[in-house]
Parts: structure tokens; C-alpha cells; sequence
């Protein structure tokens, strides 16, 4: 499965997941006014990390799987609409590819492509529980709007809790609706539509039944909204001191 | 230590009451089953037990401290866990360790202690190599023993039971129950619901509760006997104690109170070995 973690021993796995949200994050808004070079710059840094995190890196290309439909047409509209001068061989009537238009086709989906690449290999190293545990501590601060980062981090480990459930449910309603005689490759779209509707009703209903029930079980085991503490504590250590200051040193590079 | 006194819940004014009138008390190290046909109360008295629900008349003190005072609930918490019968739905962790980590993290704990915790409870119900595993990948008995280490690491004096065992197979039944006897040698109060005779036998005391009311409270040996009581409340006694009344009502001269095959096997096997011995002492007599 694609974003699926990786249980494997690697500097990258080791990193404070702290340390590993925010480079993600300051790499998104650098790459968003990234220019060729530096995209490539960046593209074979990517290659470095996921190498040195030891997980494979078809795992990472199969998770831009999904999005390639969408990124194919993004890349032919800045092929095809970008005003500037015509390409010799590649300009068929009105129809013109022009030198701006493959340069920013390519930049814009390659920017696009790392960034799902990046948060890909950011699920494959940090387990579920270091995500929550590290937004936690980074969202602290919200506390000042009256947020409470604990009952956030609660909500997002429920979610990564329920996914897998989710994925069981699913499928067993699917074999449910195909016992009882549902052709789930049924032609035209209000077939499928309806499939579909049944589909998602059915879930829906069981997911409520079953949050009241884990509701209960968590107010059974003394939850209560606010401060708590957790079973794994984050503390940096000296790598994760040193990719903070590689990244601020990149950021301020990049910045000038 | 749980004292209720006269306790009446009603969730609906427009029904009749889901408990009426129920006084109660259980000692501490006590082992009790509870029974009762459907509707007939045993989830609204068991959530009473642990606040999740507060009486509408009446009175239930845990220790000392009545669930009717809201500042009592996380103490009533800690002190009284509680097992639920679907055992998907209890699981809060990604991983067995962060699931049994969720109740210490509740009670504030800190990390060095949560791992403490964490590692012993996860030993006393055998779960330690499973630590690190994703929760939904376990079978179901591993999951309600799970949900059990959960418990544990709270420190609870008192274990109440949904029916623990109504969503596994055999195996996951055997091995919960092993478990739950366990944790009662070692002292703790432990109170389930069954739908299984069977189960309900092995306790030292049963509850019996009908249409709101607690209608028997005895040895099981004194209730699950009752053939044509229980028939009549809509409950199947146990199988042998089935066959040991027809017996017994064949004019044989055999106890009723009968809830495992070794005593069953050990029970008819003197009565045909007496009768054979009564048929070839009259033998020569004859001759
Ligand atoms: N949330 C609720 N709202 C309204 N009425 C309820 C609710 N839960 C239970 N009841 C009613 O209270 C009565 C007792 O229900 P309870 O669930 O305690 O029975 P039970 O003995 O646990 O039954 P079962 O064997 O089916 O689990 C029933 O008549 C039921 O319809
Ligand atoms: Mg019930």
C-alpha cells in the first residue's frame, strides 16, 4: 500500500518526527517558487534521502500512482496554453508548443510529483504514532486560540487507528452486496451510482456504531478532553540538531 | 467493594425502568456471573458500576465514592475497568503497546512509568512479543486480552465484563476465560455477563436479572439448577444439568448440580456400576 510506514532502521526512520514534519513543510513553500535547476537540485537530493532511508523507491513511485491522471493534464494544459515562443517541430497549426510552455509544464508538474514524493516517503519513515506525537508537540502553541493540541493529536491517531478498519469494513460489505446478487462491474453510471450509494450508506451507518461504542471505551479507560501524557517522549538528538541547521542554511540560501 | 442501594434506572420515561429497586453489594475478591434474558438489565447495572451511566434513583458507591458525584468518576474509573464484547471497538492504539498506553497517559502518568506499566501488563495476560503489532491484526481472543492488559495498566481492583466472549470461537473463549480466572486468583473482583450457563458455572456467585429486576443472587449451584425456572424466564439451563434432572426424575438417585463432564461422567459411572453391582449380587441369591 502506498504511504504505508516502513518499519525499518534507517538514519532517515531515526530523525525526530518533529524535525521531519518541518522539513517537509519548508521544502513544499521553497519548491513552490523553485525554478528548473534548483527543482533538480532538489529532485536528486530526494534520490539521497530515499536511498539512505533504505525503502524502495518503486514504493514511492507507485504512490504518485493515483495522482498521474490529474498531473498528465496539468502538464498538457502548461504544454499547450503557455504564450511565448513557438517550438520549431512541435507546432502543429493553431496548436503550439512553445519553449515557456514546456519549461513551466515541466517545472510546475516535477514541483507537484516531489511534493506528493515527499510526503510519501515522510508515511514510509515515520510510524503513525511519531506523526501524532510530533504534531502535538508542534502544535502546542495553538493553545494561545484555545485549541488543544492533545485533543487533536487524539482525533488524527483515531483516524490512522480507523483506517485499516475502514479498509476490512469495506471489503466485507462489498463480498455483502455481491452475495446477494449485486454485479459490482454493472454497466452505466446509475448502476454504479446506486452500488455506490449503498456502499457508502452502509459504512457510514457502521462507523457511527462503532464510534459510539469506542466513545464509551475510551471514557471507560479515564479519557478526558485536554493535557495527557504519552508513552513515547521526543527529545532531539545530535542528527536531528545538525538537518535543522541544513535546513535553515538552505532556507536562507534559498530566501537571498 | 460495591454497595448499591436501591437502585432504579430509567433511560425513558415513556418505558417501564431498565433496573428497578436493585440493592447490591459484592466484596471485594468475589467472582460473579451475571444472567438474564435479553432487555433484562445487565448492560444498564454493569455501566452503572463504572459511572458511564449514573443512577436515576438510588445509590451505587465503588469504594467509598458514589458515582452520583461527577468529581468521583475518574478515581470510579481507575479503580473499576471494564471489557466490552466486540473487541474491535474498544481499541484505541496504532500499536498493542500505545493501546495499552492510553489509559496511563489518562491517569497523567509519566513516560518512564507508562512503560513500566506497560511492560507488566502486557506480560500477565502473555502479549509481551506482540507489542509493536498493529492491533487489528490480532485474533480475537489476543484482542480481548488486549483490552484486559489495558485494564491492568490502570491498576484496577475490579474487572467488569461485557460478555467477553460472545463475539469469539471456542479457543478465544477458553483462553479469555483462563485469563479472567488469573487475574481473580490474584485478587481482583471480577464481574461478567454471559449468555453461556456454561460460563456463568464457573463463578461463585450468580446474578440474575429479569425485566429490570434482580430476581435471584446465589450460588451457582443453587440457581442454575432451577430447570423449569430458568425455562420459564426464557433462560436454557446448562445441557448436563438438563440431563441429571431427567435422570433424577427416572427415579435414579443423582445430584443435579452438575456443570462439568468429568463430574457428570464421574457421577453416572457409580450409578451404572451400582446397578450392575445391585444385578449380580442378586444373581446367586436366585439360583
Ligand atoms: N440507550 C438506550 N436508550 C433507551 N433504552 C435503552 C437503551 N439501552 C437499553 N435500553 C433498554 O433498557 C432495557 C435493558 O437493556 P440492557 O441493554 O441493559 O439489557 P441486557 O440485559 O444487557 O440485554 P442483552 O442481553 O440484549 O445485552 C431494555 O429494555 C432496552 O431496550
Ligand atoms: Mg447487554
Amino acid at each position: 500500500m502506498p504511504f504505508q510506514y516502513y518499519p525499518l532502521d534507517s538514519p532517515v526512520h531515526r530523525l525526530d518526527p518533529r524535525v521531519k514534519i518541518i522539513a517537509v513543510l519548508l521544502v513544499s513553500i521553497l519548491l513552490l517558487k523553485a525554478s528548473l535547476p534548483s527543482l533538480a537540485a532538489a529532485t536528486v537530493g530526494f534520490v539521497f534521502i530515499s536511498w539512505a532511508s533504505r525503502t524502495p523507491l518503486t514504493a514511492v513511485l507507485k504512490s504518485l500512482k493515483p495522482v498521474l491522471p490529474f498531473f498528465i493534464c496539468l502538464f498538457i494544459l502548461y504544454l499547450f496554453f503557455t504564450p511565448g515562443s513557438p517550438l520549431p517541430y512541435l507546432s502543429f497549426g493553431p496548436v503550439q508548443v512553445t519553449q515557456e510552455g514546456l519549461t513551466m509544464a515541466i517545472t510546475q508538474v516535477g514541483k507537484f510529483l516531489l511534493l506528493v514524493a515527499a510526503a510519501s516517503l515522510f508515511t514510509m519513515t515515520t510510524s503513525p504514532i511519531e506523526i501524532t506525537t510530533g504534531l502535538e508537540r508542534l502544535l502546542r502553541p495553538l493553545k494561545v486560540f484555545g485549541l488543544s493540541s492533545h485533543d487533536l493529536a487524539m482525533m488524527i491517531s483515531l483516524a490512522f487507528r480507523f483506517i485499516p478498519q475502514f479498509v476490512i469494513e469495506l471489503n466485507s460489505i462489498r463480498q455483502a452486496q455481491q452475495a446477494r446478487g449485486a454485479d459490482l462491474n454493472e454497466s452505466g453510471i446509475a448502476g454504479k451510482i446506486r452500488l455506490m450509494a449503498g456502499l457508502a450508506s452502509t459504512l457510514a451507518s457502521n462507523m457511527f456504531r462503532r464510534s459510539d461504542q469506542l466513545i464509551d471505551a475510551m471514557e471507560a479507560r479515564g479519557y478526558h478532553p485536554g493535557p495527557r501524557t504519552y508513552l513515547n517522549n521526543l527529545c532531539f538528538r545530535r542528527s536531528d540538531y545538525g538537518v535543522l541547521a541544513a535546513l535553515t542554511v538552505i532556507a536562507v540560501a534559498v530566501w537571498l | 467493594m460495591i454497595e448499591i442501594k436501591n437502585l432504579t434506572y430509567i433511560y425513558d420515561t415513556q418505558q417501564s425502568p431498565a433496573l428497578e429497586n436493585i440493592n447490591l453489594s459484592i466484596q471485594p475478591g468475589e467472582y460473579v456471573a451475571i444472567i438474564g434474558p435479553n432487555g433484562g438489565g445487565k448492560t444498564t447495572l454493569i455501566r452503572q458500576l463504572n459511572a458511564l451511566l449514573t443512577p436515576t434513583q438510588g445509590e451505587v458507591w465503588i469504594d467509598g465514592l458514589s458515582t452520583g458525584n461527577v468529581k468521583n468518576h475518574k478515581e470510579i474509573r481507575r479503580l473499576v475497568g471494564m471489557i466490552f464484547q466486540n473487541p474491535d471497538n474498544q481499541i484505541v492504539g496504532m500499536t498493542v503497546e500505545e493501546d495499552v498506553a492510553f489509559g496511563p497517559g489518562n491517569l497523567g502518568l509519566s513516560p518512564a512509568e507508562i512503560q513500566r506499566r506497560v511492560d507488566s501488563a502486557l506480560a500477565a495476560v502473555g502479549l509481551s512479543e506482540l507489542g509493536k503489532r498493529a492491533p487489528h491484526a490480532l485474533s480475537g481472543g489476543q484482542k480481548q486480552r488486549l483490552a484486559l492488559a489495558g485494564l491492568l495498566a490502570m491498576d484496577p481492583k475490579i474487572i467488569v465484563l461485557d460478555e467477553p466472549t460472545a463475539a469469539l470461537d471456542t479457543s478465544g473463549q477458553t483462553e479469555v476465560f483462563r485469563q479472567i480466572e488469573k487475574l481473580h486468583q490474584q485478587g481482583l473482583t471480577i464481574i461478567f455477563i454471559t449468555q453461556d450457563m456454561e460460563e456463568a458455572a464457573r463463578a461463585d456467585r450468580v446474578l440474575v436479572l429479569h425485566q429490570g429486576r434482580l430476581v435471584a443472587d446465589d450460588h451457582p449451584a443453587q440457581v442454575l439448577t432451577r430447570v423449569e425456572w430458568l425455562l420459564s424466564l426464557g433462560l436454557a439451563p446448562p445441557r448436563l444439568v438438563q440431563l441429571m434432572c431427567r435422570l433424577r426424575e427416572s427415579g435414579f438417585d443423582i445430584g443435579t448440580d452438575v456443570f462439568d463432564v468429568e463430574r457428570a461422567c464421574q457421577q453416572i459411572s457409580t450409578l451404572v456400576t451400582g446397578q450392575r453391582q445391585m444385578l449380580t449380587d442378586r444373581k446367586p441369591r436366585e439360583v
